[in-house]
């Protein structure tokens, strides 16, 4: 716990990776709590359709029964959907609120289930060595080799869409790198002094592996699955936005994908969700990067 | 008295490899066919240059590397060939220190969690009862209760040493194959972490395998010793008598090297590759006193005193 605490001082000097952890933060309270405080996202209003934000205006052609045609009316936003509303009146704050909880599901699942087989095949390889190393590593390359977008959409077209397994899929595909990084990190551990102590006071190959090993890997795992996170997130969103996401979700994917088509009459719907996006991957690469450099020995902030 | 371990003619090569298809190119023959043994409570100095081979001749004895060839008895017992799961009492009996503390401490675990470790292997007492052995381990090796909860990056090199020897004390051995155990550290540690060596093995009845390249740290401690060179024993004797007498003229020189004895004998020439150790005599390259057939003919250990084995055409 100390260690924890050494490391928690030393990132606080890195300004980026604290504005990075806010928004992070800010974002799982607001998908946490969020949906208490706002509208059904899946409510539908027609006499509400196409409402910009708050500040915007925007002409937009309606059927009038009086006129008996298309008017051009100039619609302002309201603080009843201070972020818009779609095609269909429904309030876009509550489908990005919405949007938030799948990202963020997407991406700690996914990154999870990637990084935990990623740390127990690059494990086994570097310890056991040998023809295990090989077979391991060459399986490895293989699905480095494999373009990932393609796979996910093949994997998607032949099962279906559905979150869970979507998550799934990301997950099983994006452990190549964590295998990597584990390996290399124990290769050089396993030589190391403690690990020969524990072999020669008799530890079984589990205990050296879950009580040494690992944990001495453990502050690269961390950095690297902060910085997968946002590659989930976008690989979700990816996979939505051409169509191919869980249709029963508000997904930030889902919400640009349907907003691509208005783009002319309500740019809002596209852009709101593009921003989050940005804003979110963009946060977890601070942390990342800032991360990396508290847990790098050589690294000093004053 | 009693052998605790013997080994006869053992042997560790490692291969060397290059190239695409892995194409074995060789083999660095670390040890090459080494025989002798500890006796209870007895230590054996272990000497010779770097990459002679000491420390994998340390780690074979322990099986912590599969020896190629020989035999290694364990009180009597054939050990060689034993899987792991048959050795858990050897791995209570003989146990190793290092020559690098920091390394020798995993930076992630307490000192107290490092030494409970080796308790927890071996089912050696309930939680409290563990807890109370720890003090009591960190007492004997001279430190106080207050260093359970710290990491291994909060203590000196001695202190970090002091807890490695804790950790091998933990499952009360009988061996202990020291690896340079005070070679990384200030002289003035050294003396500390010797004269607590020495204090523990008339206490707990230790051996010690003791491998430095200190002669005057081997001369200290031991009770006999062993010169190595080119991944063979050159000469055995008692502490004395290899000291008064060395006959080997590798020992000769090695000992001619410490400050203040006259007639220095500097060798001439690199340590031969022990990819490819010369033909005969492993040493006849840098001898003075090479004799024909030291260049075609490897030779013998023999007794020459009570005690006193060397490996040496001229005697």
């Amino acid at each position: 716990m100390k260690l924890a605490a050494y490391y928690l001082e030393r990132l606080k000097g890195n300004k980026t990776a604290i504005i990075g952890l806010a928004f992070i933060i800010f974002l799982v309270l607001t998908a946490l709590i969020g949906p208490f405080f706002t509208v059904s996202p899946t409510q539908v209003n027609f006499s509400e359709k196409n409402l910009p934000p708050i500040g915007f205006s925007s002409e937009q052609s309606e059927y009038s029964a009086k006129v008996g045609g298309l008017v051009m009316t100039n619609m302002h936003g309201t603080w009843k959907h201070p972020l818009g509303t779609d095609g269909m009146g429904r309030d876009l704050l509550s489908q990005l609120i919405s949007g938030a909880r799948v990202s963020l599901l997407v991406g700690l699942l996914a990154t999870g289930l990637a990084i935990v087989i990623g740390a127990i095949i690059g494990v086994s390889s570097a310890y056991f060595g040998g023809i295990a190393d090989s077979i391991l590593m060459r399986f490895t390359d293989i699905m480095i080799t494999f373009p990932f977008l393609l796979l996910l959409i093949l994997i998607v077209y032949m099962f279906g869409s559905s979150l869970a397994l979507i998550i799934l899929s990301i997950g099983l595909t994006g452990w190549t790198g964590t295998a990597r990084l584990v390996r290399s990190e124990t290769l050089s551990l396993r030589t190391r002094d403690f690990v020969i102590a524990s072999k020669a006071l008799g530890a079984s190959d589990l205990r050296i592996i879950f009580y040494h090993l690992l944990p001495n890997t453990i502050s690269s795992i961390i950095v690297l699955a902060t910085l997968s996170i946002p590659g989930a997130i976008l690989a979700e969103a990816a996979l939505s936005f051409i169509g191919l996401g869980d249709p029963q979700v508000a997904s930030w994917g889902n919400i640009l994908n349907a907003g691509q088509n208005d783009l002319q009459a309500a740019w809002w719907i596209a852009v709101e969700p593009g921003i989050m996006l940005f804003f979110t991957v963009i946060s977890f690469n601070f942390l990342g990067e800032g991360l990396r450099d508290a847990f790098d020995p050589k690294g000093d902030y004053n | 008295m009693a052998k605790i371990i013997e080994i006869e003619n053992l042997r560790k090569y490692y291969p060397v490899t290059r190239g695409f298809l892995s194409k074995k190119r060789g083999d660095v023959k670390a040890v090459d066919g080494v025989s002798f043994f500890i006796q209870e409570g007895e230590t054996l100095g272990l000497a010779g240059e770097s990459g002679c081979g000491k420390s994998t001749l340390g780690r074979t004895i322990l099986k912590l590397e599969e020896p190629d060839s020989g035999n290694i008895l364990w009180r009597g017992r054939d050990i060689t060939k034993s899987r792991k799961n048959q050795l858990k009492e050897f791995r209570k009996d003989c146990q190793i220190i290092f020559q690098d503390p920091k390394s020798s401490l995993d930076p992630r675990m307490t000192v107290g969690n490092s030494i409970e470790e080796a308790l927890i292997i071996h089912d050696i007492g309930a939680r409290e009862e563990r807890t109370r052995m720890v003090g009591e381990l960190l007492l004997k090796v001279g430190l106080t209760l207050d260093y359970m909860p710290r990491y291994p990056h909060e203590l000196s090199g001695g202190q970090q040493q002091r807890i490695g020897i804790a950790r091998a004390l933990a499952v009360n051995p009988g061996l202990i194959v020291a690896d340079e155990p005070v070679s990384a550290l200030d002289v003035s540690v050294q003396a500390q972490i010797l004269n607590l060596l020495m204090e523990l093995k008339t206490q707990l009845k230790l051996s010690y395998l003791f491998i430095a390249h200190n002669l005057w740290v081997i001369r200290y401690i031991s009770d006999r010793v062993a010169i190595m060179y080119l991944g063979k024993i050159v000469e055995l004797a008692d502490k004395d008598e290899l000291f008064e007498n060395p006959l080997h003229p590798y020992t000769v020189a090695l000992l001619s090297s410490l400050p203040g004895s006259r007639n220095r004998k500097v060798l001439r020439g690199e340590v031969p590759s022990p990819m490819n150790p010369p033909d005969g005599c492993r040493f006849h390259t840098r001898c003075e006193k090479k004799l024909d057939r030291c260049v075609s003919i490897e030779p013998e250990m023999k007794e020459v005193g009570k005690g006193h084995f060397v490996m040496c055409h001229l005697y």
